[in-house]
């Protein structure tokens, strides 16, 4: 391409005065900028961990796995036939639900209008690129939850679609999801018997507030250890509100917020509940059965205690055979593998975990697939 | 992966010539049946089984690199370049030269003694 011309004389500007401009915006060669960084902070640039964009913190152990590569160098969940190929097969999947990444933080960018053309968008390639490629795949309608009009729309434009089965937002959130002003959303995905999930990683971006009640964790280390702080606060939101009264029939997915919190936070609601039940009148019973039966968790983040019996102790005060899901977040880095998982739960647990807690929610039908190999290998510890 | 490597003599497996593996970088081999990653930390060799103590991993597909030292509050300083192994899945960083998890002692990665004979690398196994 030539050069731009300036065509100075043309324009008549005056030639004989000196010109000085205030504000010239050069780009800056990234390459250049990293050599001038000292370490740490070399290595995070340079894996384009470089500030303030979506938050700019820093992940120093990468956002993906590593290895989640074909061996031509692709990201193996960038294609659907790579992903059924290399990863659905490699852990024996009957069924696995697909939620579109960058679907959360659209959903809380500040121009609507323009976020809720850009999922259906998304929808939509997931509904005719990626859902007709493999029978095991099933997948969330995103939405987005700051204007609760345009996702009900959405809702009612795919809430049919034998693939979609679940509405998905993300957990960082303007206001609470407890409040009147989601009830569009809660009841077009009642109309089509959807389930509602939020999913963690918008903390913080767009409109949501600060990432957590303290406002602005410094590293990625808080920011993502803190996530978990977003669910207590939903969760408490919903019960309290009232939603499961008004939608008797909804259930709410918290996909990737931890599992082992909710038993004592359930016991500090019943408690606060006994002395505060006149300020939720609408409550018929102690909150913790609400969540007990409307709420369903996936498995990852397994906590990992020094001592796995404490663990296993926590999981006994939860109603972990009717609420918890096996998830791996794959290819994220702090994914769960099915066997890694599978050990974490007894025996009388571990069907319901695996599979048959998520067949019920989302209606999928038995399959005669295969014995998973990532389960055979999970049966051989105990 | 390459192809099973054929013993010179009984638990001395050549794997690799020396100019095959540059500092930072690793092939990984199998020995044994057992897949290991051969690292050249530096100009020295070291072999590792390919396996993370935590999920089970393909530890050695993971990045090679420093990592931060013990500082206080709100300093960073930087060391060990080439001698961090840091699994892929998780990030779980391991000390090449020690096998250990840098977060906990008692969590290792296997290793295996090495040798170089004329330009030949071998793991004892």
């Amino acid at each position: 391409m030539a050069d731009r011309q300036f065509p100075r004389k043309k324009q008549g500007m005056p030639t004989t005065l000196p010109v000085i401009d205030s504000d010239i915006h050069p780009t800056l060669d990234p390459a250049r900028i990293v050599q001038y960084l000292a370490e740490p902070w070399r290595s995070r640039f340079a894996s384009g961990s470089d500030g303030p964009g979506t938050l700019g913190y820093w992940n120093a152990a990468g956002f993906h796995q590593a290895d989640a590569v074909t061996d031509d160098g692709d990201a193996i969940a960038s294609q659907p036939e790579t992903l059924a190929r290399l990863f659905f097969d490699t852990y024996g999947l009957e069924y696995g639900i697909l939620n579109s990444e960058s679907a959360i933080h659209i959903g809380v960018g500040p121009d609507m209008t323009f976020g809720a053309a850009l999922l259906s968008a998304m929808n939509d390639v997931m509904a005719n690129e990626w859902l007709p490629v493999d029978p095991r795949f099933r997948a969330s309608i995103n939405v987005g939850p700051s204007d609760p009009q345009l996702a009900a729309q959405e809702i009612h434009r795919l809430g049919d679609h034998p693939g979609m089965v679940q509405v998905m937002m993300g957990s960082g959130a303007r206001i609470a999801y407890g409040q009147r002003f989601y009830h569009p959303i809660y009841e077009a995905a009642v109309e089509h018997d959807l389930p509602v999930a939020i999913h963690p990683g918008n903390e913080g971006v767009g409109i949501t507030g600060p990432p957590n009640a303290a406002g602005y964790p410094s590293s990625y280390i808080e920011w993502h250890t803190t996530l978990v702080t977003s669910y207590i606060s939903h969760l408490v939101s919903l019960v309290t509100e009232g939603v499961f009264v008004t939608f008797p029939t909804l259930k709410f997915v918290m996909v990737e917020g931890g599992v082992s919190w909710i038993p004592p936070i359930l016991w500090r609601l019943d408690k606060n509940w006994k002395a505060l039940r006149k300020t939720v009148p609408w409550l018929e019973r102690p909150p913790s059965e609400y969540v007990r039966e409307h709420f369903r968790l996936t498995s990852q983040p397994m906590e990992e205690p020094e001592n796995a019996q404490h663990r296993k102790a926590m999981l006994e005060m939860l109603d972990v055979e009717q609420m918890v899901m096996f998830s791996s977040d794959f290819p994220h880095w702090d994914g769960d593998t099915v066997d890694f998982a599978a050990r974490s739960f007894t025996r009388e647990q571990r069907s319901r975990v695996l599979s048959e807690t998520a067949r019920e929610l989302y209606r999928l039908p038995s399959s005669t697939a295969p014995a998973a190999s990532g389960m055979e290998q999970a049966l051989t510890y105990d | 992966m390459t192809e099973p490597s054929k013993p010179s003599k009984a638990g001395r497996w050549p794997v690799a010539r020396t100019a095959d593996i540059a500092p930072g970088e690793c092939r990984i081999v199998e020995v044994k049946r057992h897949s290991v990653g051969v690292f050249n930390v530096n100009g020295e060799f070291v072999a590792v089984l390919n396996v993370c103590p935590h999920e089970l991993a393909p530890v050695c597909r993971g990045p090679v690199g420093g990592t931060t030292l013990p500082s206080p509050p709100g300093e960073y300083r930087w060391g060990r370049d080439g001698e961090i192994l840091s699994c892929p899945w998780h990030g779980w960083e391991f000390d090449l030269l020690a096998g250990n998890s840098l977060t906990d002692p008692r969590v290792r990665v296997r290793r295996y003694p090495t040798e170089v004979d004329d330009d030949t690398i071998f793991v004892v196994l």
